[in-house]
Parts: structure tokens; sequence; C-alpha cells
């Protein structure tokens, strides 16, 4: 498909709050559930690999942004990087899990903290996946051009939902008096973040841009119940009529519909879902795996590695491991925001010529979503 | 006298192509795997709904199938031509580890509280009567080289369904792994799958049609299997 106006990535942005965290000190910063370390995190630690971390809190736990706040930063850095005002942005999308509030929409809090516009907003909420769902947005905008300059940002700020106010006094206790596995795990696993992307009508003056080649986002939710939810006991997430809402947020929490849970058997099959999906595109023509130059995949077990490289290798699905870019091992697992703080990263560090091809590839458990990017290097002139 | 280029460049092509029916087939049982999930059965079992009742009716409806199953391999064995003689070796090996499987499915369900001659005297459903008589009309054909696509479907179900399964029956209904024996061990035997499907791949005189198919022949199967689950809680 050829776009109808092109739109080119001129800019990124990553903020990442604060210092890195090493493992040992991860619950000065999250704290400690019931007073007590807890008795899963190094183990959840050698399965995603993830040696640290950032968070916008204090070592009391007190933040020290807001999840809009880490959004305008990663914002304002991908239009210094485009070379842009930020007064003249005309569409302003916006990718988070979980926002500062709960209405409105997280765009309109990005918005007024960048102070600029008036502008078109869209407010994006999913997982992972609404870092796509919102660079979607900014690229129709530009490509039919009715924006010459947009912005798509994702941020995530949850460390705050793994202090222990969220479990202590909640129905999310183990045979041993631990916290259930399905909530502990992403305690040990996500942490804070922002990332942005500057799309335009032009390549930029000096240096790389990268021209979207398309998006392609594909949800299998009609096939799959929740797999990471929060809002819903884990025996309830498929009963939308006893979310948190109407049990009334006290009984949500006493009863642990409140905490961010994962389903760890249900993920086994979403994983191979989304190799599925990656697979047909390769069948179909629309990845051509040799073509790819560098990629960028939103992955944190570390331990499944190797079983889908295997499998993508015996189906001629595999590109090149000197071709994978991933910094979650020093950066962490921010949600949404991984993969334009993996794209800043990979611009930064690795030298990107004209005419390689990136594609990213974010896979949501949420429902059973994964989304793809692919661009095209280019220079000033287009080429 | 062929050229070492052109052998290397026909051992490059099969390599290509087995990969490729490789991809088909690893599309084919994702499609499938996802099916799954919708049948009002697998939903239940994984929403932690499950009765005993209906964990009962899941051991007996699949019996009926299993039973069948090393019967059809063997008859697939049996079109197979001299040519292929390693192919038929090895479907008759299949044959044989599998052929006293469904003996271990009516242990299971009287350990689950169920009666032997009930599981014995079942009927096949409507999804495994189709089920059935398409392994048998696909076997029948002379050198079913397709019905590796229907074994890519079971054998699947076998080493990536089958523990989770098992232990999600065991847990909700508070049973003895005695009553899960058939599906726990499944789960532990069939993890050398793909290599041993590669190796199946190699021994057949694979082309496009071929592979178009194998692809077929496992979403037929995938989709009556799903059809034999969906049966269960429609009865």
């Amino acid at each position: 498909m050829r776009p109808i106006q092109p739109v080119y990535i001129s800019g990124t942005g990553a903020f990442l709050p604060g210092e890195p965290i090493p493992n040992d000190q991860m619950e000065a910063y999250i704290g400690l559930v019931h007073g007590r370390p807890s008795s899963v995190g190094r183990r959840v630690l050698r399965w995603n690999g993830i040696e640290t971390r950032h968070y916008a809190l204090d070592r009391d736990g007190l933040p020290n942004h807001s999840n809009a706040g880490l959004a305008a930063e990663a914002a304002r850095q991908a239009a210094d990087n485009a070379g842009a005002d930020l007064f003249e942005l005309e569409h302003l999308a916006a990718a988070t899990t979980q926002g500062d509030l709960l209405v409105p929409g997280h765009a309109a809090q990005l918005h007024a903290e960048l102070g600029c516009g008036p502008l078109e907003i869209a407010s994006f909420q999913s997982v992972c996946g609404s870092a796509l769902m919102s660079a979607k947005s900014g690229f129709q905008a530009v490509r039919t051009g009715e924006a010459r300059q947009a912005c798509a940002s994702a941020s995530e700020l949850s460390s705050r939902w793994f202090r222990p106010e969220f479990f202590e006094g909640a129905d999310l206790t183990g045979r041993k008096g631990n916290v259930v596995l399905e909530a502990e795990y992403l305690r040990w696993t996500l942490s804070d973040g922002g990332g942005a992307i500057w799309m335009t009508d032009a390549p930029k003056r000096d240096g790389i841009s990268l021209r979207i080649d398309w998006i392609d986002i594909v949800s299998l939710a009609h096939q799959f119940d929740p797999c990471m939810w929060a809002g819903a006991r884990m025996s309830d997430r498929h009963d939308l009529l006893r979310s948190w809402s109407f049990l009334g947020p006290q009984a949500a929490f006493q009863t642990g519909a409140i905490a961010l849970q994962q389903d760890f058997t249900l993920l086994k099959s979403i994983i191979r879902a989304w190799v599925g999906v990656y697979l047909k595109k390769v069948d179909e023509g629309r990845i051509d795996p040799a073509s790819i130059d560098h990629l960028l995949v939103h992955y944190s077990a570390k331990s499944l590695r190797e079983e889908i490289i295997r499998l993508l290798e015996d189906t001629g699905g595999m590109i090149d491991e000197a071709r994978w870019f991933n910094n979650l091992r020093t950066v962490g697992n921010t949600g949404s925001a991984s993969i334009w703080i993996m794209l800043n990263a990979l611009l930064n560090e690795r030298p990107v010529k004209p005419g390689e091809r990136l594609l990213a590839v974010v896979p949501e458990s949420g429902r059973g979503l994964v989304g793809f990017m692919q661009m095209t290097a280019v220079g000033p002139d287009g080429e | 006298m062929a050229s070492i280029e052109t052998l290397s460049q026909s051992a490059d092509a099969q390599s290509l192509q087995v990969q490729s029916v490789l991809r088909k087939l690893a599309i084919a049982w994702t499609e499938f795997e996802a099916r799954l999930e919708t049948t009002p059965l697998i939903r239940k079992l994984n929403r932690g709904q499950l009765t005993i009742e209906e964990y009962q009716a899941f051991l007996l409806n699949l019996r009926q199938q299993v039973v069948e199953g090393a019967c059809w391999i063997s008859r697939a064995a049996s079109n197979i031509s001299e040519d292929y003689f390693e192919l038929r070796s090895t479907l008759m090996q299949h044959a044989q580890t599998e052929h006293r499987d469904y003996q271990m499915l009516e242990a299971d369900f009287v350990a689950a509280g169920g009666e032997l001659q009930a599981i014995r005297s079942a009927r096949k459903n409507i999804g495994s009567e189709a089920l059935s008589a398409w392994m048998y009309q696909q076997a029948s054909k002379p050198n079913p080289f397709s019905m590796i696509g229907a074994m890519w479907i079971i054998e699947g179900l076998g080493s990536q369904k089958a523990r989770d399964w098992g232990k999600a029956a065991l847990k909700q209904l508070d049973l003895p792994e005695e009553a899960a024996r058939f599906l726990l061990y499944h789960g532990e035997n069939d993890l050398e799958h793909m290599e041993e499907f590669q190796e199946m791949l190699t021994l057949m005189p694979l082309d496009e049609a071929l592979i178009e198919d194998i692809v077929m022949c496992a979403r037929v199967t995938g989709r009556l299997y799903a059809l034999q689950l969906e049966e269960i809680t429609n009865a």
C-alpha cells in the first residue's frame, strides 16, 4: 500500500526517571508488602532477565513525576530531536495502560502538561500495544494531510500500582501468606518511563528520518479471555458485570479486583498466537525476514527467547539475531513506552543508514494483541 | 551426474519447502488453538468452572476418538508404497505407541468416578463421527502424505494443551492424578514433536500441491476436533 502522503519519524524521545535501580534495591522503592521481602522476586527476575530499571518514586515510595509528566518529557525531547517547535504540533496521540486520572483521557493530561495548542488529541488506553495505536493515529493524521506534524507518546507509571497499599487488605494472598504470583509477577517486571515519536510530512533537514511503511495491529480478543488485567478478580475477569465498578471501589479492592494481574497458563497460548500472526505476515509476504536490517521486539521473558527462536528458524521466519535490538535488560520493561525507548536507543547506539529497513514488533498479552510497524531509514532527500 | 552445486541447490529448495510447510502448519495450529479457547467446554475449564460431570463427559468423548487413532495411522501406513518405506515405518511406530492410549482414558474415567461400562459403550458424538470419517477417508488414499497435517494437530494437542488441561481439571475438581493420566502423560511425552515432523517431511515428495493438501488436512482436522468438543456440551 502506497501512502497518500509519506510520513516520517523525524524525532524520537525517551525519558527514564531517576537513577537505574538494581535488583537488590527494588523493594526500597516499591515497598515491602506486609513488611516482608517477596519470596518470588528473584525467580521472576531470572525469568525476565531485567537487571536495572527506573522508578518515578523516591526511596520512600513518594512520587516525583506523574504519568503525563513522563510522557511530556519524552514528547519535548522528540520535538527537540526533530528540530520542531511544540507550538506547531497539530495532532497529539497519547498511549498508556493506566493514566493518572480515571477520567478524562490521558492525552488531555499530556496536552495540559505540554501547554501548547489548541490541537487535536487522541487517547489510547490498552497495554503495550497502545503505543502502536497512538502511532497509527498520528500516522493517519499526517498521511491524509489532516496534520503536518503529529506526536505519539507512550508512558507508564506502573510502580505506584506495586506499592503495599495496593495489596495489604486485599484478598490476594496465596497459600503461604505471600501475594499470589499472578499479581506479584508484574511487581518484579514492570517499571516507569516515557517514550515518544514525532511524525512529519517531510524528512528532517539533517540526519536520518524513518519513513513509516505501514502499521498493522491484530487483536485476538474475540478468542481469548483477559490475560493481563486490572479491575476484576481472576475468577470474574470474563464477566464484566462483576468488574470493579459494579462491586464499588471499596469491595472491589478488598476482593483483590484492583491489582494488575497476569494469567501464566493463558500467556503460553497467547505467545504462540503472536508467533502465529507474525508467521502469517511472513507467509503472506507482508513481512520479508531477510529484508529487515534492525528488529525491535518488545519482550520481557528471557527464558522464552530460545523456544521462539527455534520455532522461527524451523519455519523460515527468523531474522538474523545480530539484527535484533533490545534494551529491556538495562532500562526495564516500561510497557507501552518500551518500543519508543528502544527505538530512541537504537538510533543513538547503532549507525542506521539510508535504505535500511526497521521492524518494530509489539505484543500485548492484555487480551491477545500484536502490532507491527515497518520503517525505512531515509536521508534529508527522502531516499 | 548431478554436480555438487545442483545437489546443494536441491537440498536448499527442499529445506525451504520444509520451512514453508512448517510455517503454514504453525499458523494453522495457532488458529486452531485460539478456536479451542472459544469452545464452551474449554472456556469453562480455563475459567475454573468445569463440573465433574463435564470432566467425565470430556474423557468419555475423547475415548471414542482416541480408540480410532492407532487404527487410522495404521491404515495410512498400509497405503504408503514401498518407495516411501521409511515413512511407512515411522507411521507404524506411531500407531504402536498410541494403540493402548484409550485404555488410559478408561482408567482415568473410572478414577474420576465414572462407570467403566459407560465409557466403553458410549457412541461417538457428532463431531467425533465427522472427525473419524474424515481421518479414515484421508488414510484410505494411496500414499496419504497429507495425513501429516492431521497428525500435526493431534500431536499438538498432546504437546501443547493436554498437560495444562489435565492440571487445571485436577485442581478445580480436587481429583487425584490417576484421574488425568492420559492428559498428563501426553504433555510429558510429545516434546520432540517438531524434530519428528521435520524428519517425516523430508521423507515425502514435497511440492506446492502437497503442501496445500497437508495444510488443508490440518485445518479440517482442527475444525472437526473443535466440533467434537463443542458437541460435548451440546449433548
